[in-house]
C-alpha cells in the first residue's frame, strides 16, 4: 500500500478445456511449456509484473478450469476482473463456437459496469499445429462483431505472440482503469440524532 | 487442517481428508497431492502448489506432519466434502525466478519461500472482494497477489454454500477470517491468540479503514467498480495500520496497546481528582456553548486525561483507540493546529467528524481534540482551545500534567503497592467502564520477545474467562516461569502475573492488597463519569 502509484490488474482466462489456458499462462510467466495435459481443477493463480507506458503493473492472472466438472467457483472468479482473455484452439472448431457462451457467461456473472466496452482479448491458440480448422478470417469476423475485440494467434508451445498478447491485455485493462476517476464526493455532513448515530450505547461498553 | 465454521471444531473426519503428511514443506517443488479421489490424483500431482501446502508453506517452517481434514459445517460432512475435495483445489504458481527466465522483470521476490516472511509471528492481509490486495503487514502486497487470490477463492467457495469461513487451523497456525462490506480481512498467527481475539484485532483494523474512508464512501466505490484498487485511497495512511499493529510489525516497538484491544478498553492518564476536575471544567466552560461540538478529548502519552461529551452521546473504546492511534503516529500535529476529518465508526460510520487537533502548549505535550459535525467550525474551536490552554496554565494544570508525564508511567503505582515485588504485571478492568489499569512494562517484560510471552499468557487467560460456551470465574495456575491468576467478579476483572516462587496463600494476600489499593486510589486511575455539554 506504500509508495508510488501502483497498479494491479485482475485478468481472467476463460475457454474450453484443453485449449491451452494453463499453457499460455505458464509460457507467459515461467517461459515453460509441457506437452503433457493436466486439467486445471478449480483454479490456478499466477503473478507477473509488466511495464506498460513506463508504469509497473502487477498482473494477477486467474487461470480457470475449462472442464465443467471442475468449475465450482463461478461468480467468485469473475468478480472485479479488469480484463478477460478468451482462448480457443484453432484446431478445434467447437472451442471457437463456444467463445460466445464464455463471453456471455462472463458478462452475466461479472456484470461489469460497462459491458459493451469491457476489455476482452481473444487468443487463437495452437497455431503451431498442422491441422488448423478455424481460419483467421472467421475469428476476426467474430471479434469485430463483438465490438472489435483484439484478436491474436498464439502458440503456447513455441511462445509465439504470447508476450505480445499479454502486453496488449495489460494495456487495454490499464486504459480502462485510468479512465475511471476516483469517486471523490465527500460524505454528507453528519446529522446529529439521525439513524446513523443514534444516541446511547447498546453494547454497554462505553469509556 | 480444520476449517472451523462454527465454534464446534471437527477433526474426526476421515472420508475425504487432504493428506499432505508426506510432503516436505520446505521442498522447492512440493509434490503435494491433495486429492484423494483417484481420478484426480494424477492431474493434481504435478501442480506447483496445492492450496493446502500453500497455506502451510506460506507460513509454517516447522516439519509438523499432521494428517489434516477439511470439514465444512459439522453434520453435513460427506456430501460437502466430496464437493470440496474437487473444487477447493486451487493451485498457485508463483512468479519465482526460473533459471531460464529472461529480462529484468523476472527478478521478483518470492515471499512464499522466504523463511523470514514465513517466520513472522503474525500476518494481516486485507483484500477486496475481487481478490485484489490492499494491505499486507509484512511484504509487498503486489508480490503476494497470488496468495490474495487464493484467500479470495477460499472465502468465496464457502460463501457459495451460503456460509462464511471463520477460521482455518493448520499445522499450529490459526487463520482468522472476517468479511465486512466489500472487504476480506485475514489474520494468521502462530501465537496464543484465539480466533475471537484475532477477530477483535481485525475489527480494529477494519475500523481504521472506515475511519479514513467512511463506510458509505467505500461501499459506493465498490458498488460502482468491483475491481477498484482501494490502495489508491489509502496511500499515505499506511503508518496508521503499522502503528495499530505495532507489536506485530517489524518495528520492534514495545507497546502496551495490545492489552487495550484485547480487553476492548482504553488507558487513563493518572491524575489527582482535583486536577482532573479542574481540567474538565476548563474544557466544559469554554466549549459548552459551541453548537455541534460532539466530543472534546484530551490525551497524553496514549492515555485519556479528560473527555467531555454531548449529552446523549457516549464514545466507544474502539473509536477512542482510533483517536489514540492517529495522534500517536502523527508527529506533524505537534507543530501546529490541525483540522482533520475523522470517521469514528462506532459513533457514525457514514460520515466524518471534523477534528480540531492541537497540543496544549509547547511546554505541555497533551493533545486536545475538539470533534464537531460542522466542517466550518475551525476558528470557533481554535479560539476555544486557546482559552482552555490559558485557563489550564493559570490554574497550574499544565504543570500537573507535565509532572505526571515526566514520571515513568505508574512508577507511583509500583512504589505504593510495593510490598509486592513479586507482582510482575497485571491488568485490572472495572465492569462498569471500558478503562484498563495496567502498569508499564518492566523487567522481565522489557523486550519485544518477552512481551510476547506476556501477551500469550493474557490471551490464554482472557480467552478462558470470556469463553462463550464455558466462561470461567477464577483461574490460578503455577507455570514453569510464573504464577498466573485471573479473577472475574461482579465489579471487575483482574489478571495478574507473579514470580514463580510465590505460594497460593501469598498470592491471595497480595491480590487482596492490590484490590484494596486500587479501590482506594480508584479516582486517580479511572474516570467514573464524563462531563457533558
Amino acid at each position: 500500500m506504500s509508495g508510488r502509484k501502483k497498479s494491479l490488474l485482475k485478468v481472467i482466462i476463460l475457454g474450453d478445456s484443453s485449449v491451452g489456458k494453463t499453457s499460455l499462462m505458464n509460457q507467459y510467466v515461467n517461459k515453460r511449456f509441457s506437452n503433457q495435459y493436466k486439467a486445471t481443477i478449480g483454479a490456478d493463480f499466477c503473478t507477473k509484473e509488466v511495464v506498460v507506458n513506463d508504469r509497473v503493473v502487477t498482473m494477477q492472472i486467474w487461470d480457470t478450469a475449462g472442464q465443467e466438472r471442475f468449475q465450482s467457483l463461478g461468480v467468485a472468479f469473475y468478480r472485479g476482473a479488469d480484463c478477460c482473455v478468451l482462448v480457443y484452439d484453432v484446431t478445434a472448431p467447437n472451442s471457437f463456437k463456444n467463445l460466445d457462451s464464455w463471453r456471455d457467461e462472463f458478462l452475466i456473472q461479472a456484470s461489469p459496469r460497462d459491458p459493451e466496452h469491457f476489455p476482452f482479448v481473444v487468443l487463437g491458440n495452437k497455431v503451431d499445429l498442422d491441422n488448423r480448422q478455424v481460419s483467421t478470417r472467421r475469428a476476426q469476423q467474430w471479434c469485430q462483431s463483438k465490438n472489435d475485440i483484439p484478436y491474436y494467434e498464439t502458440s503456447a508451445k513455441e511462445g509465439f505472440n504470447v508476450e505480445m498478447a499479454f502486453q496488449v491485455i495489460a494495456k487495454n485493462a490499464l486504459e480502462l482503469e485510468a479512465e475511471a476517476e476516483v469517486i471523490n464526493d465527500f460524505p454528507d455532513q453528519i446529522t446529529l440524532g439521525s439513524q446513523n448515530n443514534r444516541p446511547g450505547n447498546p453494547d454497554n461498553c462505553q469509556c | 487442517m480444520e476449517v472451523e465454521q462454527t465454534s464446534i471444531r471437527s477433526d474426526t473426519n476421515s472420508t475425504c481428508e487432504y493428506l499432505d503428511a508426506e510432503s516436505d514443506p520446505d521442498a522447492n517443488e512440493p509434490e503435494t497431492s491433495l486429492y484423494q479421489e483417484a481420478d484426480f490424483e494424477q492431474e493434481a500431482e504435478q501442480q506447483n502448489h496445492s492450496i493446502i501446502s500453500e497455506l502451510r508453506d506460506g507460513l509454517d517452517a516447522t516439519r509438523e506432519t499432521s494428517a489434516s481434514a477439511l470439514s465444512p459445517e459439522p453434520g453435513q460432512h460427506s456430501k460437502g466434502l466430496a464437493a470440496s475435495a474437487e473444487s477447493l483445489a486451487l493451485s498457485t504458481s508463483t512468479s519465482a525466478k526460473t533459471e531460464d527466465s529472461i529480462g529484468g522483470l523476472e527478478e521478483e521476490y518470492d515471499y512464499q519461500h522466504d523463511s523470514l516472511w514465513r517466520g513472522q509471528k503474525k500476518h494481516i492481509f486485507i483484500l477486496s472482494e475481487a481478490g485484489k490486495p490492499i494491505f499486507s503487514l509484512h511484504g509487498n502486497e503486489d508480490k503476494l497477489a497470488t496468495l490474495f487470490g487464493v484467500i479470495q477463492a477460499l472465502v468465496s467457495f464457502v460463501q457459495l454454500g451460503q456460509d462464511a469461513i471463520t477460521s482455518i487451523h493448520a499445522a499450529g497456525i490459526k487463520f482468522a477470517f472476517m468479511q465486512r462490506s466489500s472487504l476480506i480481512l485475514v489474520a494468521a498467527t502462530r501465537s496464543n491468540m484465539s480466533v475471537q481475539q484475532l477477530q477483535l484485532q481485525l475489527g480494529d483494523v477494519y475500523n481504521q479503514i472506515l475511519s479514513i474512508l467512511t463506510y458509505s464512501h467505500m461501499t459506493k466505490i465498490f458498488e460502482k467498480r468491483k475491481n477498484f484498487d482501494l490502495r489508491r485511497l489509502l496511500s499515505g495512511s499506511e503508518r496508521l495500520f503499522y502503528n495499530l499493529l505495532a507489536n506485530d510489525s517489524s518495528s520492534a516497538k514495545v507497546s502496551n496497546n495490545i492489552f487495550t484491544f484485547l480487553t476492548n478498553s482504553i488507558l487513563v492518564f493518572p491524575l489527582p481528582t482535583t486536577v482532573r476536575s479542574q481540567i474538565t471544567s476548563a474544557i466544559h466552560s469554554n466549549c459548552s456553548k459551541i453548537k455541534n461540538l460532539v466530543f472534546a478529548v484530551l490525551i497524553a502519552n496514549n492515555k485519556l486525561i479528560a473527555l467531555v461529551r454531548m449529552k446523549k452521546y457516549s464514545i466507544h473504546p474502539a473509536d477512542l483507540r482510533l483517536i489514540f492511534n492517529l495522534i500517536e503516529c502523527s508527529e506533524s500535529f505537534k507543530s501546529s493546529e490541525n483540522w482533520s476529518p475523522i470517521c469514528l465508526p462506532k459513533f457514525d460510520m457514514n460520515g466524518y467528524l471534523h477534528a480540531h487537533v492541537s497540543y496544549l502548549a509547547n511546554d505541555c505535550q497533551a493533545c486536545l481534540l475538539l470533534l464537531s459535525v460542522d466542517r466550518d467550525a475551525f476558528f470557533t474551536l481554535s479560539e476555544a482551545k486557546a482559552k482552555i490552554t490559558e485557563k489550564l496554565r493559570k490554574n497550574h494544570c499544565l504543570e500537573a500534567i507535565n509532572k505526571e508525564l515526566q514520571q515513568p508511567y505508574n512508577a507511583k503505582l509500583y512504589q505504593q503497592v510495593v510490598g509486592i515485588p513479586e507482582l510482575r504485571h497485571f491488568l485490572y478492568k472495572p465492569k462498569s467502564t471500558a478503562q484498563l489499569l495496567c502498569p508499564m512494562l518492566r523487567h522481565p517484560y522489557k523486550s519485544l520477545e518477552e512481551l510476547e510471552s506476556l501477551e500469550a499468557i493474557y490471551c490464554d487467560l482472557l480467552h478462558r474467562i470470556h469463553n462463550g460456551s464455558r466462561p470461567l470465574k477464577l483461574i490460578y495456575e503455577v507455570k514453569e516461569r510464573e504464577v498466573v491468576l485471573a479473577w472475574a467478579t461482579g465489579t471487575y476483572e483482574l489478571y495478574a502475573v507473579f514470580e514463580p516462587v510465590v505460594d497460593k496463600a501469598t498470592v491471595i494476600k497480595y491480590v487482596d492488597n492490590l484490590i484494596k489499593w486500587i479501590e482506594k486510589e480508584y479516582d486517580v486511575y479511572f474516570i467514573r463519569n464524563h462531563a457533558t455539554f
